[in-house]
Formats: C-alpha cells, sequence, structure tokens
C-alpha cells in the first residue's frame, strides 16, 4: 500500500515490491494481480520476473512504510486504545464497551471503514474474535471489505472446518499432518494434546491450543514517543513580547487541535526561540497534566513563554510536543475508573519528571530492620520498572544511546554554523545485506509545520 | 403500569445501562456518585458519630487545624486516617511537613503497597498542593496534605489550592489537610469542615508516654452546624501493643490520670489544663 501511495498510477497493475528483478533478493509484497500469477512473499525476485514478467518491480521505501504505518495508527487510535499494526495485519483491542457502537461488529465495521478510508482504495478483511488467532481466522475466512464476527463460545465451531493449509505451521509440520489424514483444523483439535507434544514437541502444544481457538497472546501495541512541532517564522525579527505571544498561541493552536483530531496527549513541551543574531533560546518542560487540546497546551507554553528572555530579537519560534497514545489497556473513557491506577502512577511519573525523582516514593518495609528505627522502611519508586524504563527515556537521558538529543540537549547550548542544535545525527546506516528495514518503532517520529505570519 | 413493576422495569434499565456504559453512567439522584456515600467513615465511631455525614465528606476539602503552635496531634491522626484509607485503596501522603514515618504507618496498620508519598521538601507548599491535584485528577481516591511552618513567601499557594479543590470536588475525593498554627487565610476558606485540635494530655503508663490525647472541635462545617466536640486517643506504638486512634471517653479510667508534668512543652501543659 505504500509503493501504492507513492504510484498510484500502478493501482490494479501487477506491482512486486522487493528491488529490481536482477537483484537476488526475496519478494517482500506483491499486489493481488501479481498473486493471481503466482507471485508469493519469500520468492526470489528473478522467479517472480518468470511468473509475471508484466509487472512492476519497486523497491522499499521506509519512509513511506513508516508514513503508512504511522497513519493506520493514527487513524485506528481514534477508535481502539491498544493497536498493533503489523506488515500485513493490524489488531485492535475492543474489549470493553464503546460508547458509540452497541457491540463488536458495529464497532469493527467503524475500524474497516477507516481502514479503507487510510488505506485509499484499499481492500481490508476485518475478523473479530475473542482471541487474537481466531480474529486473524476469521479475517482470513472473510472477504475484502466485509467483517466476519465469530461469536464468544463459537470459536471452536468456527475454527473446525477450517483447512489445514491456514494454520500459520512449519510447512514440514503441515505435511506431516496431512500425511496422517488430518485436513482441518477440528481433526487436529481433537486430538491428544499428549500425543502431540510427543509428535512436535512444545510446537504441537500450540498447534492443539490454536485449533481449539485458544491463544493468550496480547497486543503488542507501540507506546514509543512521537512528537510534532510548529514553528512560526516572524516577518522580521522582533522583540515585542505581544507578538511572540501571538505567534507561541499560533503555535499552540495548530498543534491543539492536531492533538485532539489524533486524540493524543503532549507529556512534553519544548519552547525555542530563534534569535536574529544570537543561538537559539529554548526550554523544555513536561506540562503538569497531559495536554490534550488547544487551550491545555497553550497554558503550558504561556508558563514556559515566561521562562525565557530573549536577549535578542526573535526571528522565529517553534513549538515542539512530545506525544502519547493510550496504550495496553482500555482508557478511562471506555469504562470509568479502569485505569485508575495506570492514571495515578502515570501522573507520578510525569510529577518525577516534573520535580524530581526523589519527590515521589513508595515506603516499604525492610526485611531486615536492625535496631536502628530509620532503617525500618525503604523508600523506593512508585513506578514499575517498565515505566521507569519510559519515564527515563523521556527525560531525555539519550546522549548515551545517541537516540533523541532534543530534551537533554536544550537549545541553550551554541549552534553550530548551518546546522540548529536541535537536529538529530543522520541515520546510520543499516548493517549487513538485503533490504533496508525501516527505522526501527523506538525512535522517535517528528513532524514539523512551518508557518509564516505577518506581523 | 403498576407502580411496583414501573419501579422494576426502571431498575432493570439502570442496570442494564450501567452493566453497558459503567457504574458511574447512570446514578440516582440521591446517590450524587453512583451509589458511593457521600462521607468517608474514619473507623473512629467517637468521631464518625459526630460528624452530621458520619465521617469525612467526600469532594470537599477537610482541615485538621492547629489549635496553638507546638504539639497538636494533628499530624499523628492524618497518618492514622490516611493508614485506615490505605487499607481501602490507594492514598496519597503529601509530606511538606517532613515528618512522615512510614513505620509507624505501618503500625498503625496501613498498607504500604497502596501508599504514595510526595515529598516536595520543607515548606514548600505550593508545589506540594500542585502535585496533589495532579494526583487528584489522575484518580487518586484519597490525599492527604501534612504542612508545617509557612513557607516565608505565599505566592501561588492560593491558585494551587484553588486547583486542588476544583479537583478534589471534581473527581469526589477525599482531602484532609493538617495544618498548622496560626491559621492560614487561604485554608480556612477553602475548607468545608475544620477540626481544630487542642492536645488534652499526654496518656501515661507506669511512667512512660504512652498516647497523646486529642479534643477536636467543629469549628467550620458547610455541612452542618459546627460545634460538634470529642476527644480521642492516639495510642503510640509500644512493644506487644499496636498504634490505633480511639475514642477517649471509651478507654479513660480514672486509675490512669493523666501526669501532668511542668517539665514536659507549654502547650502540652496547657492542653492538660483544657483537659
Amino acid at each position: 500500500m505504500a509503493a501504492l501511495r507513492r504510484h498510484p498510477e500502478l493501482r490494479g497493475e501487477a506491482v512486486i515490491i522487493g528491488g529490481a528483478p536482477e537483484l537476488r533478493l526475496p519478494v517482500l509484497a506483491a499486489s493481488a494481480a501479481a498473486v493471481a500469477a503466482g507471485v508469493c512473499p519469500g520468492q526470489p525476485l528473478r522467479r517472480a520476473q518468470q511468473l509475471c514478467p508484466q509487472a512492476a518491480f519497486l523497491g522499499v521505501d521506509g519512509g513511506d512504510v513508516e508514513r503508512l504505518r504511522a497513519d493506520v495508527i493514527t487513524a485506528l487510535g481514534r477508535l481502539s486504545p491498544a493497536v498493533e499494526v503489523g506488515g500485513e495485519e493490524s489488531c485492535c483491542d475492543l474489549s470493553g464497551n464503546h460508547a458509540a457502537f452497541p457491540d463488536e461488529g458495529r464497532w469493527a465495521a467503524a475500524i474497516a471503514r477507516v481502514l479503507v478510508e487510510t488505506l485509499d482504495g484499499g481492500l481490508p478483511a476485518v475478523g473479530v474474535g475473542s482471541t487474537r488467532f481466531v480474529a486473524r481466522m476469521a479475517a482470513l475466512a472473510s472477504e475484502p471489505r466485509h467483517v466476519r464476527l465469530v461469536p464468544a463460545g463459537g470459536e471452536a465451531a468456527f475454527l473446525a472446518p477450517l483447512p489445514l493449509g491456514m494454520l500459520p505451521v512449519d510447512p514440514a509440520i503441515g505435511a506431516r499432518l496431512a500425511a496422517l489424514g488430518l485436513d482441518c483444523l477440528g481433526a487436529v483439535a481433537n486430538l491428544s494434546p499428549v500425543e502431540l507434544q510427543r509428535q512436535f514437541g512444545a510446537e504441537g502444544l500450540v498447534l492443539h491450543r490454536h485449533c481449539r481457538g485458544e491463544d493468550g497472546g496480547g497486543l503488542t501495541v507501540d507506546t514509543s514517543p512521537r512528537r510534532a512541532a510548529e514553528r512560526v517564522v516572524l516577518d522580521g525579527a522582533v522583540g515585542d513580547l505581544e507578538v511572540l505571544r501571538f505567534a507561541a498561541h499560533r503555535c499552540a493552536t495548530d498543534l491543539g487541535d492536531q492533538l485532539r483530531n489524533r486524540g493524543m496527549v503532549a507529556v512534553a513541551v519544548t519552547l525555542v526561540l530563534e534569535l536574529e543574531s544570537a543561538p537559539p533560546l529554548g526550554v523544555t518542560a513536561p506540562p503538569p497534566l497531559p495536554a490534550g487540546n488547544a487551550a491545555e497546551l497553550w497554558a503550558a507554553v504561556l508558563a514556559l513563554l515566561g521562562e525565557l528572555r530573549p536577549h535578542a530579537p526573535v526571528s522565529a519560534i517553534r513549538v515542539e510536543v512530545e506525544l502519547r497514545i493510550a496504550a495496553g489497556r482500555q482508557a478511562d473513557l471506555w469504562r470509568g475508573g479502569d485505569a485508575q491506577r495506570e492514571a495515578v502512577l502515570a501522573a507520578a511519573a510525569r510529577l518525577q519528571r516534573r520535580y524530581g525523582e526523589t519527590t515521589l516514593r513508595r515506603p516499604r518495609l525492610a526485611g531486615d530492620p536492625g535496631d536502628i528505627p530509620e532503617r525500618r522502611f525503604l523508600w523506593e519508586s512508585p513506578l514499575p520498572s517498565a515505566a521507569a524504563e519510559q519515564g527515563s527515556q523521556a527525560t531525555g537521558h539519550a546522549d548515551a544511546t545517541g537516540g533523541d538529543a532534543l530534551i537533554a540537549r536544550p537549545s541553550t547550548q551554541p549552534a553550530q554554523k548551518g546546522k540548529v542544535p536541535w537536529s538529530r545525527p543522520p541515520a546510520a546506516k543499516q548493517p549487513g545485506r538485503g533490504h533496508p528495514r525501516p527505522a526501527p518503532s523506538t525512535q522517535t517520529a517528528l513532524s514539523v509545520r512551518t508557518v509564516r505570519v505577518h506581523v | 403500569m403498576h407502580a411496583e413493576t414501573r419501579g422494576r422495569v426502571l431498575a432493570d434499565t439502570i442496570a442494564g445501562l450501567q452493566h453497558r456504559y459503567g457504574s458511574a453512567a447512570v446514578h440516582r439522584g440521591d446517590e450524587p456518585d453512583g451509589g458511593e456515600s457521600a462521607a468517608w467513615a474514619t473507623g473512629i465511631p467517637a468521631l464518625d458519630v459526630r460528624l452530621a455525614p458520619g465521617g469525612l465528606p467526600r469532594g470537599r476539602l477537610t482541615l485538621l487545624q492547629a489549635a496553638q503552635e507546638g504539639v497538636s496531634g494533628r499530624l499523628t491522626l492524618l497518618q492514622a486516617l490516611a493508614a485506615r484509607a490505605s487499607r481501602e485503596g490507594d492514598v496519597v501522603y503529601v509530606d511538606v511537613a517532613a515528618s512522615l514515618d512510614p513505620g509507624f504507618l505501618a503500625d498503625l496498620g496501613a498498607e504500604l503497597d497502596n501508599c504514595l508519598a510526595v515529598l516536595p521538601g520543607r515548606g514548600r507548599w505550593r508545589e506540594g498542593l500542585a502535585m496533589a491535584r495532579a494526583l487528584v485528577i489522575a484518580g487518586s481516591p484519597w490525599v492527604g496534605v501534612a504542612l508545617d511552618r509557612r513557607p516565608d513567601r505565599d505566592a501561588g499557594i492560593e491558585p494551587a489550592l484553588n486547583g486542588l479543590v476544583e479537583a478534589v470536588h471534581r473527581r469526589r475525593a477525599v482531602c484532609v489537610v493538617a495544618a498548622p498554627s496560626p491559621p492560614s487565610a487561604p485554608f480556612a476558606y477553602a475548607s468545608s469542615l475544620t477540626l481544630s485540635c487542642t492536645p488534652a494530655g499526654w496518656q501515661e503508663s507506669h511512667g512512660d508516654i504512652t498516647g497523646l490525647r486529642l479534643a477536636l472541635t467543629v469549628t467550620k462545617s458547610r455541612l452542618h452546624a459546627p460545634g460538634a466536640a470529642a476527644t480521642l486517643l492516639l495510642r503510640y506504638p509500644r512493644p506487644y501493643a499496636t498504634a490505633e486512634v480511639v475514642g477517649y471517653p471509651a478507654v479513660w479510667h480514672p486509675s490512669q490520670s493523666v501526669a501532668e508534668d511542668p517539665s514536659r512543652s507549654d502547650s502540652v501543659a496547657r492542653g492538660a489544663a483544657i483537659a
């Protein structure tokens, strides 16, 4: 889909993604027309050319893929708080209740409509099931632009007649099962798990669980921080605070509207004043509460503006925010009070970032208190280790990792000639051979929009 | 349709809506928060029976105001209330007074896993109130704020306090503030229930101090008429005895007479004289 976005003229044609056919690389993806000709992912490109000589061969553009992925996450994130987007399939958590959709079927239909709009004419098939595996099978058994709903309790009946070829197992195991005369998932589900384990080891148990519709795998939600920025270039450098306030308000309003439309919140706000003949002046601080709209963001930006004292005329103002999306479980919006403890811990993490690590602690009795009363208890961080790591990443301990240097190095540092201080280091070339992979999800995504205003 | 049938249909409908959209989605007019009572019972019967809603009001600010400088028992009482609340759910203890003793909390039976201590630093009222507000908005149902001496500069306290009061009201949280003497005007104004804490003498046993008697008086209430009074005994932990807070008349015996030791602080001596 990413390649078709770049080349809309190829829509409906046979397209093979992977590179030029003379390269000794595998096929990564193929359009419906190419698949109909016998091309499948994993095939050598040369073989794919033999099967479908009229196909257009395109390389992989990591930027396009990431942009499409971000768009899909954003679009689905408006309907479901937990979204996982993979290469060929996306998963949404529909557990709990949604105020706008009375049942999972209509909820899934809304998701399908959003996917069609985002993929610009793509034909997604949607499956709804009580587990990830059942939902995947339902989508595979469904037709494009249709929703297949497997009711709770009906998983075994739905899976039983499905052909064995739909199972995501090693082809050798599939061949052995076929040799045993097992031709559908129901036949495998009726076998003893002990026998399957004896034949195929641990994979046999997984196979048995899948065939019975049991799957404990949850969603791997992308919680990587994202950034968005607005930059207003002033028409002539100014030192009037009222003008700066106007420009900052413009940035905050535009960014706040983006936040509201994307259903995200800003957990850190950076304000940078680009001076005419001096290094830029910047300050970063997490807002007391996550800012989710223009009014909340403007309050945070205004507080930052009051901290800066520009000593030279300002030529541009830049407001940058670090964004977070709901992740992992249903948000409070869907089920009141469900995420209370998580919300409190998230607030504690924000307060630690703002006021210092030692300002929030959870007491714990010491195992060996000894005789000294002060040793009867220990102070520990209230955040679980994962949240603490997330918090430390967000606070910008990125110098060691070489990742995002924006928060770690505020723009009070002198700027190099021709380079703004918040510029990122160029991405390192991917080692090894093969297709260049898209940037890992731990990298922050930054979108900057610049507008010019006349004052 | 009979009234009984209509009532049953309505109850079924409400139950269905609450099942689908959550318990907070629909509630009756006499249950402002969907079944949750308007007061939080302190677990000290001698105190609960004297407070009109049956405990400390939810969604409002309760002030434990020291009646005089020096020892007042307000911080001990606040820790006892926090310990009691931690057995029911999450508790935030904002320790601006730098006096929190988790060991004492544990002696009082607190569930330390549910306790989150906010340590903004001594005298930093504004930061403490801002942090309390953020945690209340995030969903903390019980917040205690321990204040000590007034900061040199009062700037910013009033907006921070107003924000906390507004957040407490919106989230229907229980908020208890222990404030020193002399009373701070913003807190006196924002409080819905002010309990004046006056020490009524040390409780002694075999020459050892085993607790502090505390006279509580409702000096301000937006919920009922002020003037109610109660005397509590803050019993300190000792070997083979747990710390607890009990109503004083229930435990007082003439044989355990108050030892008014002039060598103790003046405030306590005054408190004993009042008692």
